[in-house]
């Protein structure tokens, strides 16, 4: 007997279920996962900026010591720890899943919208209610948090730590407010990834992208626990005064109330989730990059399957190497020799990864649009960035680099600056259909250059610095005298380096914001990609996505180069008779 | 379009079952009130504990929750993440000792007696 | 599309991840159910695992549960006689519970009905026996920041996993009304009763995990 469960099986529905009443429903209050995905897109870019300010005053800091007097060293430690944290967290992590996995999951299988919109619509407020929060740390007294974005304990809740009375409370607070819209999302994420693929769509058919969005999904709703609840843990001890990550402690020459917690069980808690969230943000990066390289080289995504398991590789692997963060922290020494070998061997499907990026533009017709500059970009600060982990992963080599600007210089360039330029490949290649314009290339172009090689101006230098011995979250190095005279000069540099590159952002602002207004409806599919997302017939798509019938998936995503065929390309949707037709005689099969 | 077929096992399996499963349940959960009853101690209490504890979950998962009723791809789903639980509490274990044995050691006389020696020995000079 | 192949042989395993359109041949609900469950677990099993870590390296003595909790009822000294009782409670509601989704698949719309409320009663009972049982410790002078009995993470660790689940158990009672009186208004007439399984699964959910915080905490 079936069941038919009307209730539930909205994306699967004709269209006119998905009609919206008003614009307010349209708009505001929407179900349709394109307009929550922009909703998402937009606040996240907006916090993004309000980070990218931030590092910009701690670079006018760093680079010219003692000019800016209202930068005082408790300013600059709040500075680090909202710059990481929004960076990761609020920009990334919503952006690449909230705004792209909402906009692309649906369209690129084939769905009418996620599996629960009405779900998908709390998620979105949800977040946006963890940004107020988060942003409303900066107006109580005492400031936001300075205790760094991985909030370490004690001193994240100790006088002394600048915000350490309202700042830790309400970062804390937006955390666990953040984790309930991600759960919620997520949710709907992998219900509908698994459930409600169109026919044909088989899980090898997908495109990468979706496979990355999928496992890092997977990953977050696995990892975000980890956060949860060493979030309300922390809480507990701030608020009740609790002991579980305090241990006895004389602070300003008193003794205080607290008595024999762990403080490494918060590291450990914390980086067990903080680990997989480097893997959050970077597989969908993986995904999206595969994507956009494969359209613009005009050739299939070289090992689909390859990539594939590399992907669920790393998403398992991701889970047991937490602990290479806290080579220094006193943990047991014996667990070092197993965490440094499973970093070692996570190592290996990343850089199989890289090699078939690379093989995916070996001798393709590789089109140099801005897409794909961004994305062959993201392959070198993906390059670079990897290998300084490669470093960092073993004991004896982390143990003098830990906390000194290499580390800085690593995770920027791999978790940083990489999902941003794939951020910026998505958007400059799915553009197109998310408005039915094409951003301008000349603003585009100039964008790409200044960035790309601002980034190396940047970060290159910080790796250097580190081998220096200038230490992480410091305000200034004074009179230190450990450190060489060079090392201001190179830091005024990179000041000036940065500045260049926040600047240079506005010109992709301004270039969203031209192109929405005066640029020109562009043809229908204009980079002539196979997969189903650029298949319907209007762009942006209508709500429902699909008009009267969903397609049929005949095909993988990566047809591209065929011999034969009219066009280069063949779309997922095209079955096999009408190729026959459309080709020569002489057409081999595929 | 819109239509989703469950299979009809879960209808199927008699009352009988459940009732078997829930006094099944009262029962090892007597169990082990009886282990702290009897005070049991050492690794008897613990095996007895954990194996009632495994086993009532059991249960639970499998009949209660239809677990056991459906196809392999759900329960692998269900199952496996935890795994990557199981590698946590491992090393938070050993941890635990570690945290303990350094205390041990650092707040035991005889460490203090060696900084106080340490000191004699190093005086800075004035 | 998926093969009648038997359901749990590896072959099935593969046949459901490489069909098209769903993995899972379950509804969308149930299956987002599950996840969040998963979800869910990891959080009950990292506060679990991180209570272990706290007591295995707390400096002061551990108080012993089995004393604690030990209740004098009519002149006979009971150890843990009150989460005794609390675990048969939460059991029964389980037993309930599994009839519940039984008579709904039968379409036995009332009696389902009554057994989920009935659910909800046994669930609000085991809060309120929560409740009393907090009490008791509070007057004993446990506190999350203090002990007298020994340890300070104990009472921090008693407030903070036994609140969590106290927290599910509350919600699950809601959410049973809820779903009842959905039911009673006829909201799911002409569909499947899913929805009694779904919640059913959460309701079961959070009696596993209190055999879990039984165990480990009270029997540890
Ligand atoms: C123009 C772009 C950027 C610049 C100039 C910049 C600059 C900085 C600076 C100066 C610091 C503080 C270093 C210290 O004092 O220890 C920092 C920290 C950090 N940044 Fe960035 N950053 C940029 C982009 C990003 C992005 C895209 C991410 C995303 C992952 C990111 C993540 C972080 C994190 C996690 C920290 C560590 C915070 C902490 O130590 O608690 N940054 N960044
Ligand atoms: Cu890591």
């Amino acid at each position: 007997m079936a069941i038919v469960d009307a209730g539930t099986a909205i994306a699967d529905q004709p269209a006119h279920m998905h009609e919206p009443t008003g614009w307010f429903t349209q708009y505001v209050w929407s179900q349709d996962h394109k307009v929550i995905a922009i909703q998402y897109g937009i606040t996240a870019i907006f916090v993004g900026l309000v980070a990218l300010v931030l590092s910009g005053l701690m670079r006018l800091q760093l680079g010219f010591p003692e000019t800016f007097h209202f930068i005082d060293p408790n300013a600059y430690l709040q500075f680090v720890t909202m710059h990481g944290m929004i960076m990761v967290i609020y920009l990334l992590t919503a952006l690449l899943l909230g705004g792209f996995g909402n906009y692309l999951i649906p369209l690129m299988l084939g769905a009418r919208d996620m599996v629960f919109p009405y779900m998908n619509m709390l998620s979105f407020w949800t977040y946006l209610l963890s940004v107020l929060i988060l942003l409303a740390s900066f107006f109580v007294t005492g400031g936001p948090t300075g205790a760094g974005w991985t909030l370490y304990p004690p001193q994240a809740i100790l006088d002394g730590t600048p915000g350490a009375d309202m700042g830790i409370i309400l970062m804390l607070m937006s955390l666990a407010v953040f984790i309930v819209a991600f759960t919620m999302g997520g949710l709907n994420y992998i219900t509908t990834i698994l459930q409600a693929r169109t026919h044909g769509m088989s899980l090898m058919r997908m495109p990468l992208a979706i496979w990355g969005i999928f496992v890092a999904t997977a990953l977050g709703l696995l990892a975000f626990p980890a956060l949860l609840v060493s979030a309300i843990m922390m809480t507990l001890d701030k608020l009740l005064g609790s002991s579980f990550f305090m241990p006895a402690i004389v602070s300003l020459g008193e003794k205080l109330d607290y008595a024999g917690g762990s403080p490494v069980l918060f590291q450990h808690l914390f980086w067990f989730f903080g680990h997989p969230e480097v893997y959050i943000v970077a597989l969908p990066a993986f995904g999206m990059v595969s994507e956009v390289l494969s359209v613009h080289a005009r050739k299939n995504i070289f090992g689909y399957r390859m990539m594939v398991w590399a992907i669920v590789a790393i998403g398992l692997l991701s889970f047991v190497v937490w602990a290479h963060h806290m080579y220094v922290s006193g943990m047991s020494p014996v667990f070092g020799y197993f965490f440094a070998t499973t970093t070692l061997i996570i190592a290996v499907p990343t850089a199989i990864k890289v090699y078939n990026w690379v093989l995916t533009l070996w001798r393709g017709n590789i089109h140099l649009t801005v897409p794909m500059l961004f994305a062959i970009g993201f392959i070198f600060t993906f390059t670079h960035g990897g290998l300084t982990g490669l470093f960092l992963g073993n004991v004896v080599i982390d143990l003098p680099l830990s906390d000194t600007y290499f580390v800085v210089g690593h995770f920027h360039m791999v978790m940083g600056v990489s999902p941003i330029m794939v951020l910026f490949a998505a958007i400059y290649h799915w553009f197109p259909l998310i408005s039915g314009k094409k951003l301008h290339d000349g603003m585009g172009k100039w964008h790409f250059w200044i960035t790309f090689l601002g980034t190396y101006a940047i970060y290159l230098p910080m790796h250097y610095l580190g081998f220096l011995g200038v230490p992480r979250r410091y305000y200034a190095m004074g009179d230190t005298g450990f450190t060489d005279t060079s090392v201001q000069s190179l830091n005024a540099g990179i000041t000036v380096s940065a500045l260049i590159v926040g600047v240079a952002q506005l010109i992709f602002i301004f270039n969203l914001i031209y192109t929405v207004r005066n640029g020109k409806k562009c043809e229908r599919n204009p980079w002539h990609a196979a997969s189903l997302e650029w298949q319907p017939a209007v762009y942006p798509p209508p709500h429902g996505n699909w008009g009267d019938k969903l397609p049929i998936v005949y095909r993988w995503a990566y047809d591209y180069s065929v011999p034969d065929v009219q066009q280069d390309y063949i779309p997922q949707n095209v079955p096999q008779d009408a190729i026959n037709e459309l080709s020569k005689p002489r057409g081999k099969s595929l | 379009m819109g239509i989703q077929t469950v299979d009809e096992s879960h209808e199927v399996s008699s009352l009988a079952k459940y009732f078997k499963v829930w006094i099944l349940l009262f029962v090892l959960s007597a169990f082990s009130y009886m282990v702290d009853l009897f005070q049991l101690q050492g690794y008897l209490r613990w095996t007895l504990v954990l194996m009632f504890m495994m086993l009532k979950a059991a249960f639970i998962l499998s009949v209660f929750m239809h677990l056991g009723l459906e196809r392999f791809a759900l329960k692998t789903l269900v199952l496996l993440p935890p795994g990557a639980i199981l590698v946590l509490i491992l090393f938070m274990a050993v941890e635990g000792q570690y945290t303990t044995q350094s205390r041990e050691f650092n707040f035991s006389q005889l460490w203090q007696q060696e900084i106080l020696d340490f000191k004699d020995h190093h005086s800075p000079s004035e | 599309m998926q093969s009648q192949s038997n359901t749990s042989s590896l072959q099935s395993l593969v046949d459901d991840w490489s069909a098209e359109k769903q993995a899972f041949q379950v509804p969308w609900g149930k299956l987002m159910m599950w996840i969040f469950l998963l979800s869910d677990t990891f959080i009950f099993s990292i506060f679990l695992t991180a209570y272990m870590n706290v007591r295995i390296s707390a400096t002061a003595p551990w108080p012993n549960t089995s004393e604690v909790f030990a209740l004098t009822i009519g002149g006979i000294h009971l150890p843990l006689i009150l989460i005794a009782i609390m675990t048969f409670v939460l059991i029964s509601s389980s037993g309930t519970m599994a009839l519940a989704v039984n008579y709904a698949y039968k379409n036995n719309k009332k009696l389902a009905v009554k057994l989920m409320l009935a659910t909800a009663f046994l669930g609000a009972m085991f809060v309120s026996m929560q409740a009393f049982e907090w009490s008791k410790l509070i007057s004993e002078g446990v506190r999350p920041w203090s002990n007298p009995l020994g340890a300070e993470q104990f009472g921090a660790c008693f407030f903070m996993i036994t609140g969590f689940h106290g927290v599910h158990v509350s919600a699950g009672v809601i959410y049973l009304c809820i779903v009842a009186a959905k039911i009673l208004a006829g909201h799911y007439d002409g569909r499947s009763l899913h929805i009694v399984e779904i919640t059913g699964l959460y309701w079961h959910f959070v009696d596993l995990v209190w055999v879990f915080i039984f165990a480990l905490f009270y029997l540890w």
